[in-house]
């Protein structure tokens, strides 16, 4: 069996990532820099109605706009559009503004209908149907395990409790799209994306083409988050429009476009009712759920269905459940995967209503929390994180903190089933006989240091500095390897980089007659190869990875209780993914799944208008992310872990991370706001300082 | 954005005959190029008015301030006699927006940007202000609106600097037509409470030249929450500012920003702070006083109980170190 180097150099130790020089002078060049030969801009016309049959669509005055050189319909008419936003047709040509005025002039007739953006009211039986042949919401079955009504009889508490969290957008800095190029040779297209294979794959099925004549290059991209795995209608579009302009478009969305129609969270209305024993054993736990994944709720059933269900009992260990869940269609875009997809919505649910919990039982919520929490590094993690928060000396029962401006401290904990690695993962490294090596993966850098990884397990593994390693990735001509979700991809690239490495310096034994090519012999070695470079291909082997992550989360609030403006003082983060890499982008990523589960916790939320059906806050404005003045000392503490092999961390970083706020904010204020984003206008209408207005 | 010629002027006469009736000035452009953006101003000329003589100056006189037009907020915000001597102005420059945004920003252009309400600035809403039938707001999401309207339009005044203005009872000097109106904040307000296609009392053409501030309140202050802790437009804010004379308050004033088409003020809860000595319960009644007619909506109610802890904090910093 292969295993990983015990005496390190560079894994699990901090390597700044080998591009971060080209990142901050500006010479990396994005997905949304690419300018290839003759390119023209691409733009979307999207639908002005929240719910229409379009009947007619005249591009004939765009195409005579100056500077248009294509337009193109999203489909044949007539066809139905189901959310403010949904793309209708588009334009190339050759300035931004070319586009838009072409856009203003097309002529769209349209068939208005009713329509319902709001989860409660496309509940209704009588609301507008989202989807013609099925209603937006069934009343779901219930999943029973053990008898419930039973185990809440032997509860010496029980309580209940309604949480519910908002529809969260995908905001990566780098917005959705593509440059497409189609030409006789087929399609290239530089890609924004999370999975240069799947887009590939998507784009050669939507265009009719062999998946051999399409290539999809990433060599840069700003985020994904879950929601950049295909070339999206708009990279459908701009393939249409390049065919016809006979020129590359770039089409990358607008800030406006990006809140509409290409991913967001699900949101979930969680009535939880959870009992346990006077020890504080749960007992019983039950739970109705609904939420909207938008029209991706029921589209594949004809009307209401998954899309929005959550993972429920969440982590602890809880004798007898009964969980009722659907999602609830409405005119608003489509869910996507979303960092840890069903996590924070469970997490922030089952951990409010642990810590009410432990206030009925008179507990204080860590010791539930060891009680409950079946996982033994989780345990580990609890002490540890405990111990460095000072959580003994910090806790005060709910609502005890003196004065107008209180403070309470509250944690939560996160589970990620996956992190664990693609088999599928294949890699090749060309070796140069003056010593230069090049690494070649078909996966892509999301902004999480693959790269970086790839060649700290290189420089590790030959003995050579990551520096001399050059790492290639982000292009389907590379040796395949998965799409970066899950947190999958450390744990995928690393073995086939190890496999490489070991090949290599087998291969270069025999070629040059040196035992042991590494380090100092790495030259001499590389000198014997002869006039052609040697080429190792390489791929995942076993042993070297595994799964799942977790980690636990502590925060610390103050709260304002006459303007209710919440602030994080400190979050601290214990965590776990088995062989730590390159500690620096692994507590990169903990801050920015922290920073992220805070937007979640206190300012992030999709708002719709029920009058006229729009999101109201399709910008950084009104849909608000943490900024760096609200962000507070964040802790990260990292458990080593070599014997489990290499596992991802992109998602458990944020799952827990709104409940250890809201925790600590019902802890500061002795009420709890089980609504996010905890907004100083709940955090007032909690404390029961808001007169009540009926609209 | 709509095509339009783009002139420079370097007197205000040639300003003003450039504008024309369907023109715009420019200045540091922020709120105006939004607006371009997103085909919700199509003026047919920008006039470029930061080459205008003397708009970019401080002058600062015994008893009254000649603050330009053209002044930054970034000035305000660093100026060290701004803070000694309006230190209220200063708390307020220094709030809005973000640190770019103030270096380029100007005192005209922050007193006379537009509605920040996101029905206004939606390019798919046909809203009252855009002269659509309906405010949205009023039945629908209206979490950032107004407690307070003279019309059917409940989207606030977000300017800082005009609650500000109000507390230290600053006329804002407006060129028309080569006369020189002179408006108190309420004056430059008034347009925008009455009607519900106005913003503020400007008409096409007008061009606010400076602000004068008497200096006679020693004392001031400013103070806001938002959602988040920077870069944030204010829920509510709240400034105040008198003279303290043997520890009693006299000619003292209170505006509120982010509830009202204008800056709120209640004239009733000045008379009754003059006078007084500051302390919990005076600044608490004179919260209540300034808050009682609030007429909430659905979802802004939460206003209030902010607005009245503002007022009190606001006041209670007027007693500094005395």
């Amino acid at each position: 069996m292969p295993s990983w180097p015990t005496e390190t150099k560079y894994i699990s130790h901090p390597t700044t990532r080998i591009d971060g020089a080209a990142k901050v002078t500006g010479n990396a060049r994005y997905s949304s820099d690419i300018q290839a030969e003759g390119w023209l801009y691409g733009m979307i016309l999207r639908s002005k109605w929240p719910a229409a049959k379009i009947t007619g669509v005249n591009l004939d005055q765009a195409r005579k706009m100056p500077g248009i050189k294509a337009a193109v319909l999203v489909r044949d008419l007539p066809f139905t559009v189901r959310f403010y936003g949904e793309e209708i047709a588009a334009v190339a040509g050759v300035s931004k503004q070319a586009c838009q005025d072409a856009l203003r002039v097309i002529a769209v007739t349209a068939e208005e209908q009713p329509f319902a953006v709001r989860e409660n009211d496309a509940k209704k039986p009588d609301a507008p149907r989202v989807w013609q042949n099925g209603p937006n919401y069934v009343e779901p079955k219930p999943h029973e395990r053990g008898d419930v009504d039973a185990a809440f009889g032997k509860c010496a508490a029980v309580i209940e409790g309604f949480y519910t969290t908002p529809v969260q957008i995908h905001n990566p800095m780098e917005t959705h799209g593509n440059t497409v190029s189609w030409t006789d040779d087929g399609v290239t297209a530089w890609s924004s994306t999370q999975g240069i294979s799947s887009v590939r794959d998507g784009l050669a099925g939507s265009l009719r083409l062999e998946h051999s004549k399409v290539r999809v290059i990433t060599d840069f991209m700003g985020g994904g988050f879950g929601a950049k795995f295909g070339a999206g209608v708009e990279g459908m579009l701009a393939a249409k429009l390049s065919q016809q302009a006979k020129a590359p478009v770039r089409l990358m969305l607008t800030r406006f476009d990006q809140n509409l129609a290409v991913g967001n969270r699900p949101s979930s209305f969680q009535k939880i009712k959870l009992g346990a024993a006077a020890d504080g054993t749960l007992l019983a736990f039950e739970m109705n759920n609904y939420g909207t994944a938008g029209i991706g709720a029921g589209s594949n059933q004809g009307g209401g269905g998954g899309g929005a269900d959550i993972p429920a009992p969440y982590l602890y260990k809880v004798g007898s459940s009964r969980v009722s869940q659907a999602a609830v269609a409405v005119n608003a875009g489509s869910s996507r995967a979303f960092r840890a997809p069903g996590n924070p919505p469970a997490s922030f649910g089952m951990e409010s209503a642990l810590d009410d919990l432990a206030v009925k039982l008179g507990m204080d919520p860590l010791e539930l929390r060891l009680k409950n929490d079946p996982n033994p590094v989780r345990q580990r993690e609890y002490k540890l994180g405990a111990e460095k928060f000072g959580w003994k000396q910090k806790y005060r029962k709910p609502g005890s903190s003196p004065g107008v401006i209180k403070t309470g401290i509250g944690c939560a904990a996160s589970a990620w089933p996956a992190g664990g690695p693609s088999r599928n993962t294949h890699g090749e490294a060309q070796i140069n006989p003056d010593g230069s090596i090049e690494f070649r993966l078909g996966v892509q850098d999301i902004g999480t240091g693959t790269k970086t990884v790839i060649a700290v397990v290189a420089a590790e593994m030959l003995k050579l500095k990551p520096e001399q390693i050059t790492v290639k990735v982000g292009d389907t001509r590379f040796p395949p390897g998965p799409g970066s979700g899950g947190s999958t991809t450390c744990a995928s690239i690393s073995p086939t980089v190890y496999d490489i490495c070991e090949k290599a310096l087998d291969q270069l034994q025999t070629l040059s007659g040196i035992a042991d090519a590494r380090g100092e012999n790495w030259f001499a070695a590389c000198k014997k190869i002869g006039v052609n470079p040697l080429l190792v291909s390489g791929k995942w082997i076993e042993g070297l990875s595994s799964n799942p992550a977790g980690g636990v989360q502590f925060a610390e609030v103050e709260v304002d209780t006459e303007t209710g403006l919440v602030t994080v003082k400190k979050m601290l983060g214990v965590h776990d993914c088995g062989l730590l890499i390159d500690t620096l982008t692994l507590e990169s990523q903990i801050n920015g799944g922290i920073i992220m589960g805070m937007g979640y916790a206190l300012y992030e939320e999709r708002v719709m208008d029920d009058l006229s059906g729009v999101v109201l806050n399709p910008n950084f404005e009104t849909y608000k992310l943490p900024g760096i003045a609200d962000v507070p000392e964040i802790e990260v503490v990292l458990i080593n872990m070599p014997e489990r092999g290499v596992i991802g961390i992109g998602e458990p970083a944020t799952v827990p991370t709104a409940g250890a706020i809201g925790n600590a904010v019902a802890n500061a204020l002795g009420v709890r706001i089980g609504s996010l984003p905890i907004t100083p206008a709940k955090v007032l209408a909690a404390l029961g300082k808001v007169p009540n207005v009926h609209a | 954005m709509k095509a339009f010629q783009y002139a420079t002027a370097y007197s205000p006469a040639s300003a003003r005959e450039l504008v024309g009736d369907q023109g715009a000035y420019i200045a540091g452009g922020n709120d105006l190029l939004s607006l371009l953006k997103d085909y919700l101003a199509s003026p047919d000329t920008l006039v470029n008015i930061k080459s205008l003589p003397g708009l970019n100056t401080v002058e600062r006189g015994e008893k009254s301030w000649k603050i330009g037009s053209l002044v930054t907020i970034a000035q305000l915000e660093n100026d060290p006699e701004v803070k000694r001597v309006f230190p209220g102005l200063n708390d307020a420059a220094a709030e809005i927006a973000s640190l770019q945004i103030r270096n380029v920003a100007t005192v005209g252009g922050n007193l006379a940007q537009h509605s920040r309400c996101w029905y206004f600035r939606h390019p798919d809403v046909p809203c009252l202000k855009k002269h659509g039938g309906l405010c949205y707001a009023r039945n629908s999401e209206n979490r950032y609106h107004s407690l307070f309207s003279g019309n059917d339009c409940i989207s606030p005044v977000v300017s800082s600097l005009a609650t500000t203005f109000a507390a230290l009872d600053a006329t804002a000097v407006v060129l028309r037509d080569g006369q020189e109106l002179r408006w108190n904040m309420a004056a430059l307000y008034e347009e925008a409470w009455k009607n519900p296609y106005a913003h503020n009392s400007l008409k096409p053409g007008d061009l606010i030249v400076r602000v004068e501030i008497p200096t006679v309140r020693s004392r001031s202050a400013y103070m806001q929450v938002s959602d988040k802790h920077t870069f944030d437009w204010a829920l509510v804010s709240c400034a105040a500012a008198a003279e303290v004379v043997d520890g009693k308050l006299k000619s003292p004033r209170v505006a509120l920003g982010s509830i009202s088409p204008r800056p709120h003020e209640v004239a009733a809860a000045n008379d009754f702070l003059d006078g007084k000595v500051l302390d919990d319960s005076v600044a608490e009644h004179a919260a209540e006083m300034i808050m009682r007619d609030a007429r909430p909506f659905e979802f802004n109610g939460y206003k209030i109980p902010m607005a009245r802890a503002l007022i009190r904090r606001t006041l209670l910093k007027l007693k500094g170190d005395a």
